[in-house]
């Protein structure tokens, strides 16, 4: 694959661009600041690019910005975004385009290469990475009014992994059932949603948007 | 002092009594500044007045030297008022507003400046709320005299002092003069030598007596005018506040400084410590036992995992990472998302405000929330933001059980204190019942 890199600490950089070679991928670019990360996205057109949230000059969330920016040019470019700190509201600005490809995660996912390469590949493949966290956290909410009742319990462990990025067979894997059981209840799940049968990535994307909006506030 | 009931002569005699005492009471407790000040007007005069005796010059000289005299005196005036006021002023008052209390029923409330905590920075010095000093003790002994002797209640007094030189003592002195001098013209007669002595004496006492009951009553106007509270304009009152706010701004510093030291030093460096030491193991392994090395480096990226959440944890709390990306509204966005109760936040607001301003409001408003949580049983909340003619207003309005005051203690007053340090004001409209509305409003500009 063709990535880019973009982070602002010298060493983390590296680090990233060593391992992404060292699994066989080629780094395109690799650079530090906003305005250079929107160039490198828009000029290189990577299978994948690895983004951090906060970079200079502004060291507010440029990085995002860049990356969102990219998609609005090309829709569907895979970014995954890394951070020290993993936010709903920046995973909801992500998803909010429903092309899917995109990745959002904790930097210290990287510590485990193997997840960390194989989360980029789920990103590059057009996918979603989010972080369990971001999950864990909309799934911590008991007594919010939601949405998503209509689902079972099952059907919301199902979706959840479903947001963290795994495939059915993974999925399968995790809760000990059937991979045929699984995409019953996937089926199920966009049914209750309303989501149209368009194509089946596109579609994990759009329950997982739905799940993330399960509380949007006002002017989402 | 139990008055006999009725209005015989006995009666008449015990309300002349009482007042004789209570008159030499006022009189001891006002006595003592106009006598200095007559004693050192006086003493400076006559002083002052031997250095230009026989002096023979023109008329304008002369005129000069008495001016110079004249400020001499006043001069010296100034100093003693200036070194017995503060040493007594404040007892005297105390014992006048007791008089007043038991007497009159008059009650004066009045606080005088409270010692300040002294807080040890993170510079190694003491801040006793004015100054750094270099040690504990030191501070204290500074932060006490301060507080005594820079008391604006302390100069009030002094004024109450010297007002009741001028009026309540010639009044209550009266009834003591008319006894005294009654008294001395029976005991030597041969002042007047008329043989009418006796006669006078006995009118300059009774007229004494006469005056007893209602002289001492005089503690009362000019008690209402001069020992009450100091009367604050409003700059004095705002310079109270910014006092007290300095004050807890800088207690809520230290101890965030403390807790940030305490967490970093207990958590994160130990596990790099722990971190560090599993890596030299696995060093130490990685040629005779590679299993046991593999889990050993297994266990320290853990380890880092681990730190790694922890030093999270403490950034979320110096200030959350979309404050500093985002701003105030966006970072107030993601605080409802994990909020546990369902919460819309509106906003108009087009810009980012201050800095300074953005972390205050977020922290207040991330404390109304938590409330809400905590106390309010509310199933739905909305936030919303405006800002128009220079102010930020911020509203939380819940539907829960209402009744939230900001009364002492509570975090509602503290936040109402925070906001004050940036002329920022709370509003509470709270009903039994709900629904509760709290605006949270600071001036500021947007960046």
């Amino acid at each position: 694959m063709r990535v880019v890199v973009a982070e602002d600490l010298f060493l983390l950089r590296e680090g990233m661009v060593r391992i992404v070679e060292a699994h066989g991928h080629t780094v395109v670019a690799s650079v530090d600041t906003g305005p250079a990360t929107l160039d490198a996205l828009l000029v290189q057109r990577p299978d994948v690019a690895i983004v951090d949230v906060r970079l200079p000059p502004t060291f507010s969330d440029e990085g995002l910005q860049a990356a969102l920016a990219a998609r609005r040019e090309v829709p569907g470019l895979p970014v995954l975004i890394l951070s020290q700190h993993v936010e709903q509201l920046y995973a909801r600005d992500l998803l909010a385009d429903g092309h899917g490809g995109i990745g959002y995660q904790l930097k210290d996912r990287v510590l485990d290469t193997a997840q960390f390469m194989d989360a980029l590949g789920r990103v590059a493949d057009g996918g979603t990475a989010l972080d369990p966290t971001v999950v864990a956290k909309l799934l911590g909410r008991p007594g919010r009014a939601d949405p998503l009742a209509a689902l079972t319990e099952r059907e919301r462990s199902v979706l959840a992994l479903m947001a963290e990025g795994l495939s059915n067979t993974a999925i399968a894997a995790r809760l000990f059932l059937s991979e045929g059981a699984i995409s019953k209840y996937t089926t199920a799940i966009f049914a209750k949603l309303g989501l149209a049968a368009d194509d089946d990535t596109n579609r994990r994307v759009r329950a997982v948007l739905a799940y993330l909006g399960a509380d949007a506030p006002g002017g989402w | 002092m139990r008055l006999p009931e009725g209005h015989g002569p006995l009666r008449w005699w015990a309300e002349a009594v009482r007042g004789v005492y209570r008159s030499a009471v006022l009189v001891g407790l006002t006595w003592l500044l106009p006598s200095v000040c007559l004693a050192v007007g006086f003493g400076g005069s006559r002083a002052v007045g031997s250095w230009s005796e026989g002096l023979n010059a023109p008329l304008a000289v002369r005129a000069l030297v008495g001016l110079g005299q004249v400020l001499m005196v006043l001069l010296w005036l100034v100093a003693a008022v200036c070194i017995v006021h503060p040493l007594t002023s404040r007892l005297l008052a105390r014992a006048a507003r007791r008089c007043a209390r038991s007497w009159l029923g008059e009650t004066f409330e009045v606080t005088y400046r409270a010692v300040p905590r002294v807080s040890r920075m993170a510079t190694g010095y003491w801040w006793d709320g004015h100054e750094y000093h270099g040690s504990e003790r030191e501070a204290r002994r500074r932060a006490k005299t301060h507080a005594r002797f820079h008391d604006p209640q302390l100069h009030w007094d002094g004024l109450w002092g010297l007002a009741a030189g001028a009026a309540v003592l010639p009044v209550a002195g009266l009834p003591l003069l008319g006894l005294a001098g009654g008294t001395y013209l029976m005991l030597a007669p041969e002042l007047l030598g008329y043989g009418f002595e006796y006669g006078y004496g006995i009118a300059l006492i009774v007229a004494g007596l006469a005056a007893a009951p209602f002289a001492w009553r005089i503690l009362r106007p000019v008690g209402r005018r001069f020992l009450g509270p100091v009367p604050h304009s409003w700059l004095g009152r705002r310079v109270r506040e910014l006092e007290a706010v300095q004050a807890d701004l800088t207690h809520t510093q230290a101890a965030e400084l403390e807790r940030i030291e305490r967490d970093l030093h207990d958590g994160t460096q130990a596990r790099l410590l722990a971190l560090g030491m599993s890596v030299g193991a696995a060093e130490q392994l990685v040629d005779t036992d590679p299993t046991a090395a593999k889990a050993l480096l297994a266990e320290a990226r853990g380890a880092s995992v681990t730190a790694l959440a922890e030093l999270r944890s403490l950034v979320r709390g110096i200030n959350p990472p979309v404050l500093a990306e985002r701003g105030l509204v966006d970072a107030v966005r993601a605080l409802a998302l994990d909020a546990p109760v369902e919460t819309t936040v509106h906003s108009t607001v087009v810009s980012r405000i201050e800095r300074p301003m953005e972390s205050a409001v977020y922290f207040a408003v991330a404390e109304l929330m938590a409330n809400v949580a905590k106390h309010a049983g509310a199933s739905r909340v909305t936030i919303g933001f405006a800002y128009a003619h220079q102010l930020l207003s911020v509203t939380v309005t819940d539907d829960g059980v209402g009744g939230a005051a900001a009364s002492a203690g509570s975090g509602l007053r503290g936040i109402e204190r925070r906001m004050a340090a940036f002329r920022g004001t709370l509003h509470i409209n709270s009903p039994t019942g709900g629904p509760t509305h709290i605006t949270v409003a600071v001036p500021c500009a947007l960046s």
